[in-house]
């Protein structure tokens, strides 16, 4: 960076005033008998903002902290630090190239979609058991470790779909067997505390699953073919096709954007997939059901409803889409038995950035930890540098959430049961 | 003799069997077994100060490597970076301090080509080995591990006050994965992937009862890792049976309710945090010199998934069971390194074991929640406290009735 002086100042200045925000803001609104739930982050977002400017009118009135009074300052909190960035660095590409940053911008968002479809499974399991799966990333990895074994090395020229499908049932099965042998403790209250099992046991799964693969697969990185080739076009015209302009592995948009084949079609099945489970949730009785154990285990309980099956449901399922995911990105990451741990990590940062069990939140969890991340690679000038950072930006993301609004972005205020607390 | 006394003999049984081992066996894998040991050593500190947290205060924090590595790199960096010299390099940033110059080496990171020396290499060639420059002691830099390692115990105590089970997990996750990335980032100051070199615990050598030890002599680190987990065990042992460890178990079965009873849970749940991490920033510091390199590799998931198996099959909820559960499994898993073939397949036990490990950890969880090896040390301890009980239970019974 040139004149990173500029940047780390006004990082510096950012971070000292929303300290102090989010403490008086607290303070003040605890005085004043109102409502304090979101004063902290208000406080906090409005010092990083405009700092002093904002803060003392604020502390003055003390106005009601709508919604509208929550985002502004967020947003405009990451407004000030871009353009520091900018005047920091004019010379990165993401200042200087706006094709680039376009680029960037569209592939964080399609990254994001598949983050947070996989994250929707995380919280699915979170808000019915009340537990976070710490084998989420290894459901992931199977997904795609299935898939790529069965379309390359067992039956060669198979039809993608069917290997994906087959992944899919396999680790709906797994799930559910694994939730038969070694949760059904939790619900039975054979154990002190069943939030801490549960992350345990887990977490044990996911280290035999890890090993397991890698030691009947290997340690080398495997890489599936497109599933999908892409038709060649070439719009408006094959002269001066600046609108779009397909290859079969990517497709560019307005002689701007490139979008790779793989992703795109992740994103896509995603976004079907997804559609397809709210459906599965709004309209059908099971998934009504699902939901209905989600909000209220014992009053689900007295209306017919079983909440041990549903918890079977709920991890299968959960450990289903993380494994579409994974057979989706196959082709698109190369593979090995450890992929899993960074999608794990990140799928719990969207879990909480969106708040407890909430769909919509995950899924928008998701698009902003894809766009910190496409940042974060794209604009970090050390290119080695920022790829260490990787796992760094997702993290960052959840060390903020957790200390400026716990509940996330759409979290349930007063939820009830073991997912309640925090 | 008393049944209840037992576990108490074996326990001094254990330790004079510890003392005495690396003088009575003569094998041939003599240093192989001896390093196993110190590993076991290490490992058993990391566990049981993780047992402490998790077992006793409920905080399950997944951040403990992340802790051991603050220890361990500072003081790794406080090796490679601080020199003291009598003559000024003019060349390095230095101060004088009495009569000597406290050096400190420019950070270049890794290079291959000797052309890009740091500043002290360029003026130890100028001076052509006129002048000595001594090293930092490295006891220094242990007890700066350690302090900085209680820091960031107090930063992260600080920073989860408000946070419980899976959020606390999720973020001390975090924390030990922000540390990482940073430490492999870093490459200039870091080394990053490269690994960062330490001196050795005893760079001169040490004399011992008349005896002298190479710096590369496996008996004073494993004195000194066998003290260190004695001293953490003990101080454990105390705060676990004092005012302290009543009131951190009561934080773990309710925080709320130890609140309302007057029990400062801020403070307890802090100082569980800087003692346990000190307790391991101590054991990476300490492990960092005898092997001599630290690398951001120590600190992945793998490692902290160790520590967990290993106090979790020991016993959460005793530090002892987990200190002995940390020895007996690293010891375990080292004899399951030996690959095998049946037929034309090999079976690379590097990784089946990982496996096996990992199916013993679930099915230790599932089936024997207080750990493989509390059990044991209750049933000694606390059995004739069990059919004490029974024998009262029947006998009221029997009274209720109007049976003689």
């Amino acid at each position: 960076m040139e004149f990173s002086y500029i940047f780390w100042t006004v990082l510096s200045w950012m971070i000292f005033w929303s300290v102090v925000g989010s403490f008086v803001t607290r303070r003040i609104y605890l005085k004043r008998d109102l409502d304090t739930s979101n004063a902290a982050f208000v406080g906090s977002m409005m010092g990083a903002s405009i700092g002093p400017f904002g803060l003392v009118p604020l502390c003055l009135n003390t106005p009601d902290l709508t919604k509208r009074l929550m985002v502004a300052p967020a947003l405009a909190a990451v407004a000030v630090l871009m353009i520091a960035f900018a005047f920091a660095d004019p010379e990165n590409y993401c200042v200087t190239s706006s094709s680039f940053v376009a680029s960037q911008i569209v592939n964080g968002l399609i990254i994001g979609i598949i983050y947070g479809f996989m994250a929707l499974g995380l919280s699915l399991i979170f808000s019915i058991l009340g537990v976070v799966s710490f084998a989420h990333g290894e459901f992931y990895m199977i997904g795609g470790m299935i898939t790529y074994f069965m379309t390359s090395v067992w039956f060669p020229g198979l039809n993608p779909a069917i290997a994906i499908l087959a992944a899919c049932a396999f680790t709906f099965l797994l799930g559910a067997v694994f939730e038969r042998l070694f949760l059904t403790p939790m619900y039975e209250g054979k154990v002190d505390r069943p939030v801490e099992y549960g992350i345990l046991v887990t977490f044990g799964l996911a280290f035999t699953l890890q090993y397991f693969v890698q030691a009947t697969a290997g340690a080398n990185p495997f890489k599936a073919r497109r599933y999908l080739d892409f038709p060649v076009l070439r719009l408006p015209s094959s002269e001066d096709p600046w609108l779009l302009r397909t290859s079969r592995g990517s497709l560019e948009l307005f002689e701007m954007i490139t979008i790779s084949n793989p992703r795109l079609m992740a994103a896509g099945t995603c976004i079907l997939v997804l559609i397809a489970l709210l459906y599965f949730m709004r309209r059908t009785w099971t998934g009504k059901a699902l939901r209905a154990v989600s909000q209220d285990r014992e009053a689900a309980a007295i209306a017919g409803i079983n909440p041990d099956r549903m918890n079977m449901l709920a991890f299968a399922l959960g450990g289903m889409i993380a494994a579409l995911a994974g057979a989706m990105l196959v082709q698109a990451f190369s593979w090995l038995p450890q992929v899993g741990a960074i999608p794990a990590l990140r799928s719990f940062v969207i879990v909480v950035l969106g708040g407890l069990g909430s769909l919509p939140g995950a899924f928008l969890g998701g698009i902003i930890v894809g766009l910190v991340e496409a940042a974060g690679t794209g604009c970090i000038p050390d290119t080695q540098r920022a790829a260490s950072y990787i796992p760094a930006y997702s993290m960052i993301v959840l060390t903020l959430t957790l200390l400026l609004r716990p509940t996330g972005l759409f979290g349930r205020r007063f939820a009830g049961g073991a997912h309640g607390k925090f | 003799m008393k049944r209840q006394h037992i576990p108490a003999l074996a326990g001094l049984l254990i330790v004079a069997f510890f003392m005495a081992f690396p003088f009575l066996y003569g094998a041939n894998d003599y240093r192989y077994i001896m390093s196993l040991l110190i590993a076991g050593f290490y490992y058993a500190i990391l566990a049981s100060s993780w047992s402490m947290l998790a077992g006793y205060a409920g905080q399950f924090s997944f951040g403990h490597m992340g802790f051991m590595g603050v220890g361990a790199y500072t003081a790794a960096l406080f090796s490679h970076y601080f020199y003291l010299s009598p003559v000024p390099t003019e060349l390095c940033t230095e101060f004088l301090i009495g009569n000597q110059y406290l050096v400190i080496v420019d950070a270049i990171g890794v290079t291959s080509s000797t052309l890009n020396q740091d500043c002290l290499r360029q003026a130890l060639t100028i001076w052509d080995g006129s002048v000595q420059v001594t090293p930092m002691p490295v006891w220094l830099g242990i007890v700066l591990g350690t302090v900085m390692g209680g820091l960031f115990g107090l930063l992260i105590g600080l920073l989860v006050l408000p946070l419980r089970a899976a959020y606390l997990a999720l973020f001390t996750l975090g924390f030990s994965e922000i540390l990482r990335a940073t430490i492999s980032g870093e490459i200039a100051i870091t080394r990053g992937q490269a690994g960062i070199e330490m001196p050795y615990l005893f760079e001169q050598g040490i004399t011992l009862f008349g005896r002298y030890y190479d710096k590369t002599d496996k008996i004073p680190p494993y004195f000194v890792m066998f003290f260190l987990l004695l001293t953490c065990l003990a101080i454990l042992y105390y705060l676990a049976s004092s005012k302290f460890g009543l009131f951190v178990r009561a934080l773990r079965e309710d925080q709320d309710a130890a609140a309302a009873l007057g029990v400062n849970t801020t403070r307890y749940k802090i100082m569980v945090f800087v003692i346990t991490s000190m307790m391991a920033a101590l054991a990476g510091a300490v492990m960092g010199y005898y092997v001599n390199i630290i690398s951001p590799n120590n600190l992945m998931i793998l490692q902290m998934s160790l520590v967990v198996a290993m106090a979790v099959i020991g016993g959460i909820e005793n530090i002892f069971a987990a200190a002995i559960g940390a020895i007996i499994i690293q010891f375990v898993l080292e004899i399951l390194r030996n690959s095998f073939e049946i037929g034309p397949f090999t079976v690379d036990m590097t990784i089946w074991r990982l496996v096996i490990f990992g199916v013993l950890l679930m099915l230790t969880l599932r089936f024997a929640r207080n750990g493989l090896i509390i059990p044991i040390i209750d049933y000694f301890s606390r059995g004739h406290v069990a059919a004490e009980t029974v024998a009262k239970r029947t006998a009221g019974i029997d009274k209720a009735e109007g049976r003689s």
